[in-house]
């Protein structure tokens, strides 16, 4: 990840969940700009059903805090006026799945603002969401829609696989003229009821500092073969990249973090150098987060060995009985395994 | 040596509690204050603090049952 290990020689380490980062991203920020407040579903006096928001009331209180109504289409839509009259929202829409409702605020007033009025009304607010199944809450709260928002002009979008990175990208979505969709994955979130990847569990500075929206990292480096993920999958990359290397394949992963702007020239750097492309993400195979990085290296005429894959969702809702969606659900044996079967046939 | 203890009275002592994550690894250097787990009751989060600073040996591992009272660390 982007947590350097080595910075823990000169201070202690001081390690987040991704769901703590992002509240104490959020709570600096207030400290720091009186513009800035927090509206959604139970996130004040809970605190945010996936934490996202843990102690914000206590120290802010209920005008800054602002507990909501069950109406994403009202809350979401006053973000929007918000925006536009200066201050600085930032709303939890508690899963991505019920965009439904609130969708036109979001695509047709906030993504728009800045471009119908010549830069003059921007609109700097912040909607962060959770994304993903695994845990059998089934088709309606398990989506992860990163292509659906990706896809339509004048939104950034982000996605963190680790709390350092959440922390960094949260001060820099607040601090964006311009709309910002920060998607965090359940299971990523350090919440004992959706399980945890400890890996994403990390070391982050206490103090400001900002990871810019739009830059992909390379979490390892490798000479094989490039794995291009994001979220919940840079993890799963990451599993079978340890396990690949016993059987001397040197896969290289690439965490997106991104994927509005979308860091074209950091992913056709990596494949340039591999000439073996596979993308893993959780979110609906047609039309997704794959087709666009195959569609950016072959566009770039980059000579390659084998033809690229990809790893989705495929094209059905999540199923509710945990063995079919597990079945169906990315995982490290499914990377591993499409890792081995493009070396087989390259080699 | 110093025990790190589920702490007694702060939920319903018949709920079930699990720790849903250490922040830290077996051995690793914590600071007395520092929050070293979260332990979750019925979708709430409750912190788990270091009582003192030193190593950490960690005995309970994550998603394991866990009641008040128990020993979950300890910091030598």
């Amino acid at each position: 990840m982007s947590s350097p290990d080595t910075a823990t020689a000169v201070r202690p380490a001081r390690r987040l969940t991704i769901a703590r980062a992002i509240a104490e991203a959020i709570g600096q920020e207030m400290e720091r700009d009186p513009d800035v407040l927090v509206m959604g579903e139970d996130i004040a006096k809970l605190g945010g059903v996936f934490g996202t928001t843990t102690g914000l009331l206590d120290r802010f209180g209920p005008e800054r805090v602002r507990d909501t109504p069950i109406s994403e289409t009202a809350f979401i839509g006053a973000a929007v006026g918000l925006a536009a009259a200066g201050m600085r929202p930032v709303v939890e829409l508690m899963f991505v799945d019920f965009f439904g409702v609130c969708m036109d605020a979001i695509y047709n007033l906030a993504a728009k603002q800045s471009y119908f009025s010549g830069g003059q009304v921007t609109c700097p607010m912040v909607l962060m969401t959770s994304v993903g199944g695994g845990y059998g809450d089934a088709g309606q709260h398990s989506q992860a829609l990163y292509a659906t928002f990706g896809h339509l002009p004048g939104l950034k979008v982000v996605i963190p696989s680790n709390a350092h990175d959440a922390k960094g990208l949260m001060l820099a979505a607040i601090r964006d003229p311009n709309p910002v969709i920060f998607m965090y994955h359940k299971a990523l979130q350090g919440m004992g009821w959706l399980g945890t990847v400890q890996r994403s569990i990390t070391d982050a500075p206490e103090g400001d500092y900002v990871v810019p929206l739009g830059k992909a990292k390379c979490v390892r480096e490798g000479e094989d073969i490039t794995v291009v993920s994001l979220g919940l999958s840079v993890h799963q990359a990451l599993d079978a990249a340890g396990r690949l290397a016993n059987e001397d394949v040197s896969v290289e992963v690439i965490d997106l973090i991104s994927i509005a702007p979308l860091d074209r020239e950091t992913v056709r750097a990596s494949v340039r150098r591999t000439g073996r492309l596979l993308v893993v993400d959780d979110d609906y195979l047609s039309y997704g987060v794959g087709a666009e990085i195959i569609a950016s290296v072959c566009e770039a005429s980059i000579p390659l060995l084998v033809p690229p894959q990809r790893i989705a969702f495929p094209d059905i809702p999540v199923p509710f009985t945990p063995v079919m969606e597990h079945f169906v659900l990315p995982n490290a044996d499914k990377v591993t395994a499409a890792v081995r079967q493009m070396m087989r046939i390259s080699n | 040596m110093t025990d790190v203890t589920i702490p007694f009275g702060v939920w319903r002592a018949d709920d079930e509690a699990a720790i849903s994550a250490w922040l830290y690894a077996d051995g690793d250097a914590v600071a007395e204050g520092a929050i070293i787990a979260e332990i979750m009751v019925e979708k709430s989060s409750y912190e788990l603090i270091a009582s003192a600073t030193g190593t950490l040996q960690i005995l309970i591992a994550a998603e394991v049952p866990v009641r008040a009272g128990a020993v979950a660390a300890r910091i030598v």
